[in-house]
């Protein structure tokens, strides 16, 4: 699988690295929350004790965890591409395109947590709660707006590097 | 509505243009999807609709089977069950001339089971046959250009996150899609073996026999399978028989998995770290992938182009038969330049309202249906043909993934003998594809039997 690129890196960019890391752990935790809850609703269906709600807890608890994986895939490039088109072009062309990438990146994780902190506001104001388990909603987009913002800082991060590519050409 | 359309086919040439100078799929997707609605009803819609956008679609039930196969996958090419896959499938099968060659393509079904992605069925296995192989002195090109190939198995085989993504866009019955890959996949084994049996005939060099084992280590290696059989007995097993959802059976999976790998003491932390890191970088992907092409979709749709194509293209007077001919070959084409998710997931919007179109609507029966079967079964009849020949381009140049993996896993075989060891595995996927296309029945029968 990909490697890291900014492992063990010094400054702020090791620092962005190991926080965004770390980050996606604890998305694989909850992941595997996710997963011991549906195993609690199977055993308990088993010896007639259903658990009401895995349903909305798998739901919810998936979102947060993929949210949480987002920033990583940023930093260590895992959001696929088409290379074939550009194979014969320059490094310094290639870098440029890098470039846009991280740009984009960059805008859509503040464009995201712009609307997605007034869409928080909306769920705690209409007081939207899951069906079963009455859990709010907006209780969820606590971490995802984290997992935004450490986005927006792997995308500067990544774009800084694709600046400095581009500038020694 | 003639400018929309326009405004369709520019949005479609400006993803194109920026997929081609390597802006990332998703976000390619994003910024057509999002820009083109903007532009067409203004900002205001879009700018509401993201407040809750992405929580809805990546909290979508059906969903989130995928990160759970992903797990799964991971964690068991960390443990040793590709290897016990192998062994076994080697004490059964090695004595034969090119036997060893055939045990990887065992190996790869066995693992494909487990593990939903072509990709990480080819480097696993490849990690585990390829010094084998060489061990037994197998040309570059056959040992290579089986792994290669066997890595495709994993798409079919469930569970495959590819079909479950195919299964949610076209809002088919995911366990169905399962059921309807099996016979397919089972297929796929066979003309592999058949495609090895055949080479080694025609070249005995290449694929020499190996001994035949003793009875000791025979049993041992036949009980090393055991796990991974009673792992997809349970989990896939499960699904079809209708004992649990296709979640709860991938939670199932993880943690069996992780049970073998921890009685096995094959995992360690890092390894679970790794495997964490890995499901992160693959479902973090596969999500983007999801919001982009949902912001695609809904800009496509308010301008009406599938439906557009659609209208075009059965009032085009090609027969039926011709049509998906048509389709399959691009998907074959369009396969060569991108990886098969992404393609699924921007090329379906627009060839599944042609084939409902052409067949005779949603709701058609088989009665008078272009294609002579219900809008329900063409669905999985389609959707099986569609993932065989979008993974073909990962065993094609010019990105051919599965070939560079082996390629990479095997630095002494040059990557155009990998190329030509695979030649023949691709003659046998045609092969696969004309039989499913005359004979649907084969992807139809389980389902119709099992529900």
């Amino acid at each position: 699988m990909a490697q890291n690129p900014f492992d063990g890196s010094p400054g702020l960019a090791g620092a962005v690295s190991r926080l965004v890391s770390a980050w996606a752990l604890l998305g694989g935790v909850v992941l595997l929350m996710v997963v011991g809850i549906n195993m609690i609703s199977i055993i308990g269906g088993i010896f007639g004790a259903p658990f009401p709600g895995d349903f909305e807890l798998t739901e919810m608890g998936v979102a947060v965890a993929v949210f949480a994986f987002l920033p990583y895939c940023q930093l260590i490039g895992a959001n696929v591409s088409a290379d074939i088109f550009t194979m014969a072009a320059s490094r310094r062309l290639i870098a440029f395109f890098t470039l846009l990438g991280s740009l984009i990146a960059l805008g859509f994780s503040l464009i995201l947590i712009w609307r997605m902190y007034y869409g928080m506001l909306d769920q705690k104001t209409y007081d939207y709660t899951t069906a079963i388990l009455q859990i709010p909603h907006w209780l969820a987009f606590m971490p995802i707006l984290i997992s935004l913002a450490l986005l927006a800082l792997a995308a500067c991060v990544t774009l800084s590097c694709d600046v400095k590519a581009l500038s020694k050409g | 509505m003639a400018d929309a359309l326009m405004m369709g086919l520019g949005g479609l040439a400006v993803l194109i243009f920026l997929i081609a100078i390597r802006i990332p799929i998703a976000y390619a997707m994003i910024v057509v999807g999002g820009i083109g609605t903007m532009l067409l009803n203004g900002p205001a819609l879009v700018f509401s609709q993201l407040k809750t956008l992405a929580y809805g679609q990546f909290s979508i039930y059906d969903l989130s089977v995928v990160p759970m196969f992903v797990l799964m996958g991971a964690i068991a090419a960390k443990t040793g069950l590709s290897q016990a896959l192998f062994r076994a499938a080697n004490a059964w099968l090695g004595w034969l001339r090119g036997g060893t060659a055939m045990a990887a393509i065992a190996g790869c079904a066995g693992f494909g089971a487990v593990c939903g992605s072509s990709l990480a069925t080819a480097s696993t296995m490849g990690k585990v046959a390829l010094p084998e192989l060489r061990r037994y002195h197998y040309s570059g090109a056959l040992a290579t250009g089986t792994l290669a190939a066997g890595g495709v198995l994993g798409i079919l085989i469930p569970p495959s996150v590819v079909l479950i993504i195919y299964a949610i866009i076209v809002e088919a019955n995911i366990v169905t899609m399962f059921m309807a890959a099996f016979v397919p996949g089972l297929l796929a084994v066979i003309l592999f073996l058949l495609t090895i049996a055949i080479y080694v005939t025609i070249w005995p060099d290449a694929g020499p026999r190996g001994g035949i084992p003793e009875r000791r280590e025979f049993i041992d290696a036949t009980m090393g399978v055991i796990p991974v059989l009673i792992i997809f007995g349970l989990v896939i097993g499960g699904i079809y028989l209708g004992f649990f959802n296709p979640t709860p059976a991938a939670a199932v999976g993880v943690s069996l998995v992780l049970l073998f790998g921890v009685l096995q003491r094959q995992l360690s932390v890092r390894d679970m770290i790794s495997a964490m890191k890995e499901t992160a970088a693959t479902s973090g992907m596969i999500y983007l992938i999801i919001l982009g092409a949902e912001l695609l979709k809904i800009f496509m749709s308010r301008v009406g182009l599938p439906q557009e194509t659609a209208q075009w293209v059965s009032g085009s007077g090609l027969s039926p038969m011709a049509v998906m001919i048509i389709l399959l070959v691009a998907l074959i084409l369009l396969g060569c330049l991108m990886d098969s998710l992404s393609m699924i997931l921007l090329v379906i919007p627009f060839f599944w309202p042609v084939l409902v179109e052409i067949n005779g609507g949603l709701y058609q029966g088989a009665e008078g249906a272009g294609f002579g079967m219900s809008t329900e079964d063409l669905k999985i009849w389609f959707g099986i043909l569609a993932l065989i020949v979008v993974e073909l381009g990962l065993i094609t140049p010019p990105v051919g993934m599965n070939v560079f993996v082996i390629s990479s896993l095997s630095k002494d075989t040059p990557m155009i003998e990998t190329f030509k060891g695979v030649a023949p595995f691709f003659g046998a996927e045609i092969v696969r594809v004309v039989l499913l296309v005359s004979f649907p029945a084969l992807a139809l029968w389980l389902p119709s039997i099992l529900s």
